[in-house]
């Protein structure tokens, strides 16, 4: 590749800029306005400019596989039901140096203090409506003014710990605050994410430029929310509102990171003003929620009452100030994009000092001399709706842009302003900064935000030195333009000499060491049906792949052997068309279904395990024929099944959400053999009735080995049944049950064994004794109505 | 006027309950000029594992109780003595809705009972284009919302239907108004959306109604349950009216206040959230009786 841009054919560089070309009149981040480029971004540049394409697209490749074996993913809503996307990495980072990132720091740092002052004056003394400085509509008619909280102060005192905020850069090289996001921003995950990708990409450019590392900003967060506790037997959740959110990856990903529980509404009951946690051992307090959940939705009893996924009694917990909320509920009234323009004033009121960054131009036009300033500049004004949350270029279309109405739209959003003013803003419509992306084999220039986290850590507020940077689709950089789609790019923030290196290992903690017994009890009742329908799968798999076998010499499903194994499947709700059945997807669907709600307990290779398990299985649904076919393919399901089990048996820690697991699986596969077993035994099974039960419990060398007869009822029975070192036999599972549930929480209480253990231990009693003669179709079905019943004790004990 | 109040709600559960949280609001309150609260007292049974009495943010009495045990049926009993005075009848100084906007932007408080909590949508209150078209029609720029309010009161008594069985508690406002039937809830909320559509302060009154009217009066609709009218705010000089649409007269010494709020949902007598399956029923008996301490005595 001679020709990458701006090199001649012996490989020189003709062009500093490899071709880049700004817009005119739009700042840039790489070239300054006359049109050098940025110290910081030198090395960056020449590194790429020695590339040539093909090991660029590697390195890209090389990051793009990280995020897709991390399983990095967002949902995305629209049409019918939502999908999981993968995350849209634009892999040139953008620089910024430490310099100019101080100064944006110091201008954040200070106006999340004016947000945390104007939180506790809306929620307390009210000052600001009082002196005039703030419209008491502003908050009247808001649907973030959360009444029960009003005269609540929250535990510890800050109403504000993790904020984030969307900036951009004008024509004029300063920045502007464009959104304030206060409810429960998300990103922070992801910005991690795209820190790993890239750092990976260009893994010898990283190491060389002394790029600020971001594990120290969590860190300092981590040990701020664990001394936020007031006890050190609280524990520190996250909260979301479930797998359906969009940003629930990165829920679970930050609750990993950072190791602490991630709860839903549901897994937390208040009891006399605390929030305790639903655990397998009873119920354990809570001290710290960091809250990725709309306020509104927290308490169904006083807040939002058609709310399914809250807590009710959460604010009388607020009240009692048991629990610390990051953020406090209702901070969310912050995000109010009206709010922008009072800004100046209120920090002039409340802290006698100027704004050192300001926002995004902005006019509420509930006043008249506002409304008439926004109408006679319309031009250059974007018109959406006052109370929004969401940044005009994110609000899914309910803004509009001036510029681009015809006369008489004009006229309609004038006539609009007059008669509804007070619940429309007009903004200024900026154009932002530019920065590089790689576009079909080259740089080009597109507009781009940067969304920059802050937390309040024990040494006050800390601005994380990175973040994530949005970048559009197109090249229009008027800000409005960035709803259409666009990718996100790593921000590197670059110091002129080496950086500090911490990095999250583990800390000598009382909390991360304290984990036993605090498994919640939705995420066991979710392990226990995952291994239960993961274990049913296999059962399944197996008879399949045993009746196709036989298909395939016999050529005739009606032979009484196979007529009766598809009379049993019938009975089970299994049909033997197409090869891979529709209830066997289904099957690997809920595998799947109770997988996703447990996310954080699970390494990212056994979730991708198990999608690409459900993802062949899909496949073969289609296309799959019966015989040899579908034999074959049952195969490839079993070691794809095999390796899903493989890669938790091996990464699982050995705790209590893995015996949840294990049980379950234990129980599955013992159901499955007793009914089995239960089936021949009846009257006169056909021949080779015994052989096919030894192929499916895959123990035909087993018993060729152990049994000098030819199979037998007798033979077989002793060997699936009874052999307690046969790791299909029924023995086995009792066995192994008994052993993991004397190993949960509270088997014995007072002395006394709970009645989970006792049922374990009566049924492993009953089959302990018996001998292979004396075995019958009474006898396994009792047993399969007594697994029923220990199942249900275990619901009942650790799951409800 | 003197009143002794009983009400009794009972909650009947095909399956045992658990884990029952309720918020109360059904005790009255006390209002300067308007009603006082001599004695009042509620039980629940079960009784509660936990019990904590707050005022709201509109200054209502809550009691926040929780039955964490299996139950099937529950039983809320509350009784009190309040005494009602006339309200402080000073309609005439009610401004004209062309001045309301202003006088509401300029009134600097942001408490319980400031206008700005009492316009626009609330959550059981969106704004319906119907509700807003018919509110119109009796509205001119220069009448004192005292005037508006009035018509409006008489004209939903005259164009809506009184029948028990239409709608439901949580029947939305919408289909209420297209039904031109239903209960006091249903009556209120349409007045009050209509006020608010033409920029009027309003806001839900639950309260109760005196049982047996006195000689020679007709007994009023809605007095064997909790009651519901509207208030409405007529600028700082007037401050708050209130009206009864369901029996087309302001409220006088026969409305006795529970509580106040934007609508339904801020005063609803029993919020509760529970764990159970199946269908529950409900059942209120109210009895408001005036005391005649002259005899008593």
């Amino acid at each position: 590749m001679a020709d990458l841009l701006g090199k001649d054919a012996g490989g020189a560089l003709t062009d500093p800029l490899l071709g880049y070309q700004p817009l005119p009149g739009v700042a840039d981040e790489m070239v300054d306005p006359s049109g050098k480029v940025r110290p910081v971004w030198q090395k960056l540049l020449s590194y790429l400019g020695k590339q040539d394409e093909n090991g660029l697209e590697d390195r890209f490749n090389r990051a793009d596989r990280y995020l897709k074996d991390a399983g990095v993913f967002y949902r995305s809503y629209g049409g019918p039901g939502s999908v999981e996307r993968d995350w849209p990495l634009s892999h040139v980072p953008v620089l910024i140096s430490d310099e100019e990132w101080n100064r944006i720091s110091d201008g954040l740092i200070q106006r999340v203090e004016l947000l945390e002052a104007i939180a506790a004056d809306i929620y307390g003394e009210n000052t600001l409506v009082r002196d005039g400085v703030l419209p008491p509509a502003l908050i009247g008619a808001n649907a973030e003014f959360l009444r029960p909280l009003v005269g609540v102060k929250p535990a510890g005192g800050h109403y504000l710990h993790f904020c984030s905020f969307e900036i951009g850069r004008g024509p004029d090289g300063n920045w502007w605050v464009l959104s304030d996001r206060t409810q429960a921003p998300s990103g922070a995950g992801f910005a991690l994410e795209n820190r790993v990708a890239t750092a990976r990409a260009f893994s010898d450019l990283y190491a060389d430029m002394h790029v600020h590392r971001l594990a120290s900003f969590f860190g300092a967060f981590r040990e701020t929310l664990l001394a936020r506790r007031q006890s050190p037997v609280e524990r520190v959740a996250v909260l979301t509102p479930g797998p359906a959110n969009e940003t629930y990856y990165e829920h679970a990903y930050i609750a990993r990171y950072l190791g602490f529980m991630l709860l839903e509404g549901e897994d937390l009951a208040v009891v006399d003003g605390r929030v305790m946690v639903r655990t397998v051992s009873g119920l354990k307090p809570i001290g710290v929620l960091w809250r990725r959940l709309d306020a509104s939705y927290a308490d169904p009893l006083e807040l939002n009452q058609n709310s399914y996924i809250g807590t009710p009694g959460m604010v009388q917990a607020l009240r009692q100030g048991s629990v610390t909320m990051v953020n406090a509920l209702g901070t969310g009234i912050l995000e109010t994009r009206a709010l922008l323009a009072f800004l100046p004033r209120i920090s002039a009121h409340l802290k006698n000092e100027p704004l050192n960054m300001p926002s995004i131009a902005t006019w509420w036009c509930g006043q008249e001399a506002e409304r008439a300033y926004v109408a006679s500049n319309i031009d250059g004004m974007v018109i959406g709706p006052a109370y929004s949350r969401l940044p005009f270029f994110d609000d899914k279309g309910q803004s509009v842009l001036g510029a681009t109405l015809r006369e008489q739209a004009k006229e309609t959003v004038i006539g609009w302003l007059k008669a509804e003013g007070a619940r429309l803003a007009g903004q200024e419509a900026v154009t932002l900064s530019t920065t590089p992306v790689w576009h079909e084999g080259k740089l080009v220039p597109r507009p781009m935000s940067l969304r920059v986290f802050a937390a309040r850590t024990l040494d006050g507020w800390t601005i994380m030195p990175g973040g994530f940077a949005r970048i559009s689709s197109g090249a229009d950089a008027l800000a409005i333009a960035m709803q259409a789609g666009g990718k996100s790019a790593d921000v590197w923030v670059v110091s002129e000499g080496p950086v500090e290196r911490p990095t999250l290992l583990p800390r000598e903690n009382d909390f991360t060491r304290n984990m036993p017994g605090s498994l919640p009890s939705r995420a066991a009742d979710n392990l226990y049906w995952l291994g239960r329908y993961i274990e049913r799968a296999e059962g399944t798999i197996r008879i399949l792949r045993a009746w196709h076998a036989r298909y395939a010499e016999l050529a005739d499903a009606e032979t009484p052997l196979l007529a009766d194994l598809t009379a049993y499947l019938k009975a089970l709700d299994i049909a033997i068309e197409p090869a891979v059945p529709d209830s066997l997807l289904a099957n690997i669907e809920s595998a799947l279904f109770s997988a996703s709600n447990i996310r954080d307990r699970f390494s990212p290779d056994g979730w991708l395990a198990l999608v690409d398990l459900a993802k062949t299985a899909r496949d073969f649904n289609e296309r799959i024929k019966a015989g040899e076919d579908a034999a074959r393919a049952m195969t490839v399901l079993l070691r794809k099944l095999a390796g899903f089990a493989g890669l938790v048996h091996e990464n699982m820690y050995r705790f209590t959400g893995w015996r949840f697991l294990t049980i379950g699986r234990l129980l599955e596969r013992g159901l499955h053999m007793t009914r089995l077993l239960g089936h021949m035994s009846g009257d006169d099974p056909p021949d080779g009735s015994w052989d096919l039960l030894l192929d499916i419990g895959d123990s035909v060398m087993t018993h060729r080995r152990r049994y000098n007869v030819a199979t037998a009822g007798v033979t077989v029975t002793d060997l699936l049944a009874l052999d307690a070192l046969n790791p299909r036999s029924i023995m086995f599972q009792l066995d192994a049950i008994k052993s993991e549930v004397e190993a949960l929480p509270n088997a014995y209480r007072d002395g006394q064994m709970s009645p989970l253990y006792r049922e374990a231990v009566r049924l492993h009693s009953m089959m302990a004794v018996k001998t292979p003669e004396e075995m019958n179709a009474a006898i396994y079905n009792e047993l399969e109505q007594e697994m029923e019943t220990l199942s249900n004790v275990l619901s009942q004990t650790y799951l409800a | 006027m003197i009143y002794d109040i009983k009400l009794k709600i009972t909650y009947e559960y095909d399956v045992p309950a658990t884990g029952a949280r309720h918020a109360v609001r059904i005790l009255p309150v006390t209002i300067d000029g308007r009603q006082r609260l001599i004695a009042g007292a509620l039980s629940f049974d079960p009784v509660p594992e936990e019990r904590v009495d707050i005022v709201d943010f509109f200054g209502n009495h809550v009691s926040l109780v929780q039955m964490r045990a299996a139950h099937d049926k529950s039983l809320i009993q509350m009784q009190t003595r309040v005494q009602v005075e006339a309200p402080l009848s000073l309609p005439g100084l009610s401004r004209p809705l062309s001045r309301i906007a202003e006088e509401v932007a300029t009134f600097k408080s942001m408490a319980g009972d400031a206008p700005h909590h009492f316009l626009g949508a609330s959550p059981r209150l969106p704004i319906v284009p119907d509700v807003v078209e018919f509110a119109r029609e009796f509205a001119g720029r220069d009448m004192p919302v005292e005037e508006i309010a009035r018509a409006m009161c008489a004209g939903i008594h005259r164009d809506f239907k009184y029948d028990g069985k239409v709608t439901k508690v949580d029947t939305p406002l919408k289909e209420a108004f297209k039904l031109k039937a239903g209960v006091c809830q249903d009556f209120s909320h349409i007045m009050i959306a209509g006020l608010r559509s033409l920029g009027i302060p309003a806001g839900y009154v639950s309260g109760f109604l005196r049982t047996i009217p006195p000689p020679g009066k007709p007994r009023l609709e809605g007095a064997d349950a909790m009651h519901a009218w509207v208030r409405v705010w007529g600028g700082r000089d007037a401050g708050w009216l209130e009206y009864d649409p369901t029996n087309d007269m302001r409220a006088g010494l026969d409305h006795i206040v529970v509580g106040y709020g934007r609508d339904y949902s801020d005063v609803a007598p029993v919020v509760g959230v529970l764990r159970s399956y199946g269908e529950h029923a409900t059942q209120q008996s109210v009895d408001v009786v005036p005391v005649n301490l002259g005899q008593d005595a």
